[in-house]
């Protein structure tokens, strides 16, 4: 049976580890070459949903930016899904990520979200509060995630593949 | 304040010869008070010359320390360091020695590069020899020359012609690509590719696409439509929902392009009908087999349709040409041979040959000075050619010409009749007695003549000749042959027919003395009684009787004629003869 194609970007800001992510989801087709030079890497692997149709996403990696410009707005164009990425010890990564999703909102209003914070490895460095992380919980999906140990990623993109199935 | 070490020097310096037990005791106050002065300079300059004895002996040692810790840097992380360290002086160290040591690094290079040209130029003479063969064999061949038509009609040279068909073209891959979301919603490869990530391929296609588009694409919206990357031709047909990526080894014809929009506009028709998802009748029309093979049986039609009038103006037009060259090579074949023909028969020119070209028409023969010029035999040429004459100088024995030469080399005059007959020289009429003898010593000289024959009166005995031959012709017209019915003789006829042979007779040998020639006319007359076809009937076989009549009795050059103008007046049932010519 064939699996049904959901368009996911990875949104953040510069360093937090949307690639990593990537490429700990899936073996990268491309090299991370693009993300300097295009701009964006287009990596794909499909999932099994438990009682579901497989689903298949296909992960556009844009290159981290603190705001979207007009080439990554068009990159966003048809998504599915937004990975939202933030540094656990950078909270400021955090506000970029949350930009970011209020500038593609005008283009995806419908989009599933989900918002990974990474380096769940160096937990002890970080800046970001668990009080904020609940009260982020309260309005978006939010994965603990280390690309380093792999812990969390895979529920992460999971997550996003049966927000999408459903 | 002054300086201590001065002081002290100035405090010793006014003893002129101090003692040597002073000396060395003033010498070991100056070391201490040095040591004491100094001390901290002197360990710091003796600190100086250790650190630069060891970095003299660690430079001597360099050279043979520099393998061992370049090895030890290889090793590990170490590695790529060394590499980037080294790379840039070794670009220049490369530069400068190729600009000061050519020939060695030619020598050195010369094992890797030889092979390699070797190789390169393999493979183009390969390449060339194949397209030299695929050019020869098309070049003959029904398929070849329908090549050349086309190429022919189409403006386009016959190499490129050749190139389209015969270069093989394979396609790969087909994408059906949402254009928005980059998302695949098709695709189909050829049979034992390796498998790919077409999501990711498709997605990094529409990426690079619109990162062209936002880099170098015009406010109108410029888009990626080909790309090259050593064999393989990406070609991408856009469309307002789904764009048609097609992945191309070698060489495709253009006009595949046209069917790949063809196909993406029935797509777009389906999406616009509601259908969303693809089925097997979408598959169908993207397999690359089945494209290929749709563009192969779509592009002879579409060639051959429009060809046919033009095909048929030009093979009339070959065939109207074909006929106008024959027409015309005839036509000239025909002159030649008329012209050969006339210039066979022509006494005085033999014939060797006759060269004809568009550019003009040169006759080649013999020609003796005494015959008559030909040129007027060479006019008439049908394509107003310039006609020119090519003759040697020779000798011909034609009858003709060796009487016109005979004649003029003798220098005859006009009273003497110079013939030729089968290469013998007859000369008759009267001339001088000076004349005469030369001609009989100098006639047998003549180039061509092979006998003479002289028949000529001198002057002095031609004028009595001539008087009696004179009184003979006035004489015979009166002998009349009478008639009693038809041309039944009269009995006294038979006398009258042997007193005008025995003057006919004796006129020739006259003529011959004279050198003139006789000739005798047999005239028939009638009387007024009968019509005029009776009467012209009578006078016919009344001439004819008398001229037999003669014959028979030995009268060779007599003629009978019906009408006679000295017969007008003759009202008389007869015949008579008289001396055919003017007055001898």
């Amino acid at each position: 049976m064939t699996a049904i194609a959901h368009k996911l970007c990875m949104l953040g800001d510069f360093g937090v580890g949307k690639t990593s992510l990537v490429s700990r989801f899936v073996h990268s087709t491309f090299s991370e070459k693009y993300l300097t030079t295009v701009g964006v890497k287009v990596d794909s692997r499909e999932i099994a949903l438990p009682g579901r149709a497989a689903c298949k996403l296909v992960l556009w990696d844009i290159a981290g930016r603190s705001h979207l410009d007009a080439l990554n707005m068009t990159y966003l164009r048809g998504a599915s899904a937004l990975l939202l990425v933030a540094d656990g010890t950078r909270e400021r990564s955090l506000n970029t990520a949350l930009e970011l999703l209020m500038q593609s909102r005008s283009l995806l209003p419908a989009a599933e979200v989900v918002l990974a914070v990474n380096k769940l490895d160096l937990v002890e460095q970080w800046e970001i509060a668990p009080a904020v992380l609940a009260e982020l919980r309260r309005t978006l999906p939010v994965h603990e995630t280390s690309a380093r140990s792999g812990e969390g990623v895979e529920a992460a993109f999971a997550d996003i593949a049966g927000r999408l199935a459903a | 304040m002054p300086n201590p070490v001065q002081s002290a020097e100035a405090a010793t310096g006014d003893r002129a010869e101090p003692a040597p037990s002073s000396t060395a005791a003033a010498a070991s106050d100056l070391e201490r008070l040095r040591a004491l002065l100094l001390g901290d300079e002197r360990r710091t300059l003796d600190a100086l010359d250790a650190r630069v004895d060891a970095l003299d002996r660690n430079q001597s040692e360099l050279a043979s320390r520099l393998p061992a810790a370049i090895e030890g840097a290889q090793q590990g992380e170490g590695a790529a360091r060394m590499a980037r360290a080294l790379a840039a002086p070794l670009t220049h160290t490369l530069g400068a020695a190729v600009r000061s040591n050519r020939q060695i690094i030619v020598d050195a290079l010369f094992p890797v590069i030889g092979p390699a040209i070797r190789k390169a130029i393999a493979e183009a003479l390969r390449n060339l020899v194949a397209d030299v063969n695929r050019a020869v064999e098309s070049s003959f061949t029904p398929r070849g020359l329908r090549w050349r038509i086309q190429a022919w009609r189409s403006g386009v040279s016959y190499a490129e012609i050749v190139l389209k068909h015969t270069l093989k073209y394979r396609i790969d891959h087909v994408f059906l690509i949402e254009r928005e979301s980059g998302l695949v919603l098709d695709r189909e490869s050829a049979p034992h590719l390796p498998d790919l990530d077409a999501d990711a391929i498709a997605g990094m296609l529409t990426a690079i696409g619109e990162f062209v588009r936002d880099s170098v694409g015009s406010e109108g919206g410029g888009t990626l439509d080909a790309a090259r990357v050593g064999e393989h031709l990406l070609w991408v047909v856009q469309g307002p929902r789904a764009n048609l990526a097609c992945f191309i080894h070698g060489v495709p014809p253009p006009k595949l392009r046209a069917l790949l929009e063809e196909r993406l506009e029935a797509i777009h028709a389906r999406l616009a009908a509601g259908e969303t998802g693809t089925d097997a009748a979408w598959r169908s029309t993207l397999r690359p087999d089945a494209l290929v093979r749709d563009f192969e049986m779509a592009e002879p039609a579409q060639a051959a349709r429009p060809s046919r009038l033009p095909l048929l103006l030009i093979a009339l037009a070959v065939l109207a040409l074909l006929a106008w060259g024959i027409a015309r090579r005839e036509r000239n074949n025909a002159w030649i041979e008329n012209l050969r023909a006339r210039l066979s028969t022509h006494p005085g020119f033999v014939l060797t040959g006759i060269d004809a070209s568009r550019n003009g028409v040169t006759i080649h023969g013999l020609l003796d000075p005494d015959a008559d010029p030909p040129e007027p035999l060479l006019e008439g040429d049908p394509f107003a050619r310039p006609v020119r004459l090519d003759a040697t100088g020779y000798v011909s024995t034609d009858d003709d010409v060796l009487a016109r030469r005979a004649r003029r080399l003798l220098q005859a005059p006009e009273s003497v009749t110079v013939t030729v007959r089968s290469g013998t020289l007859v000369l008759g009429g009267h001339a001088g007695a000076a004349w005469i003898d030369a001609a009989r010593e100098r006639a047998a000289w003549v180039p061509g003549v092979r006998a003479v024959e002289l028949g000529i009166a001198r002057d002095d005995a031609a004028a009595g000749a001539r008087d009696a031959l004179r009184r003979i012709a006035a004489a015979m017209p009166g002998r009349r042959v009478a008639f009693v019915r038809e041309t039944e003789p009269a009995p006294e006829s038979a006398a009258v027919l042997d007193a005008i042979i025995a003057d006919a007779l004796r006129a020739q040998a006259l003529g011959a003395s004279a050198g003139v020639p006789v000739a005798w006319i047999a005239v028939g007359t009638n009387d007024d009684p009968g019509s005029s076809v009776t009467n012209a009937r009578l006078r016919a076989d009344r001439a004819r009787w008398l001229a037999d009549a003669l014959r028979a009795r030995g009268l060779a050059n007599v003629e009978a004629v019906s009408d006679d103008p000295a017969a007008a007046d003759v009202r008389e049932r007869g015949a008579f003869l008289r001396f055919a010519g003017a007055d001898p």
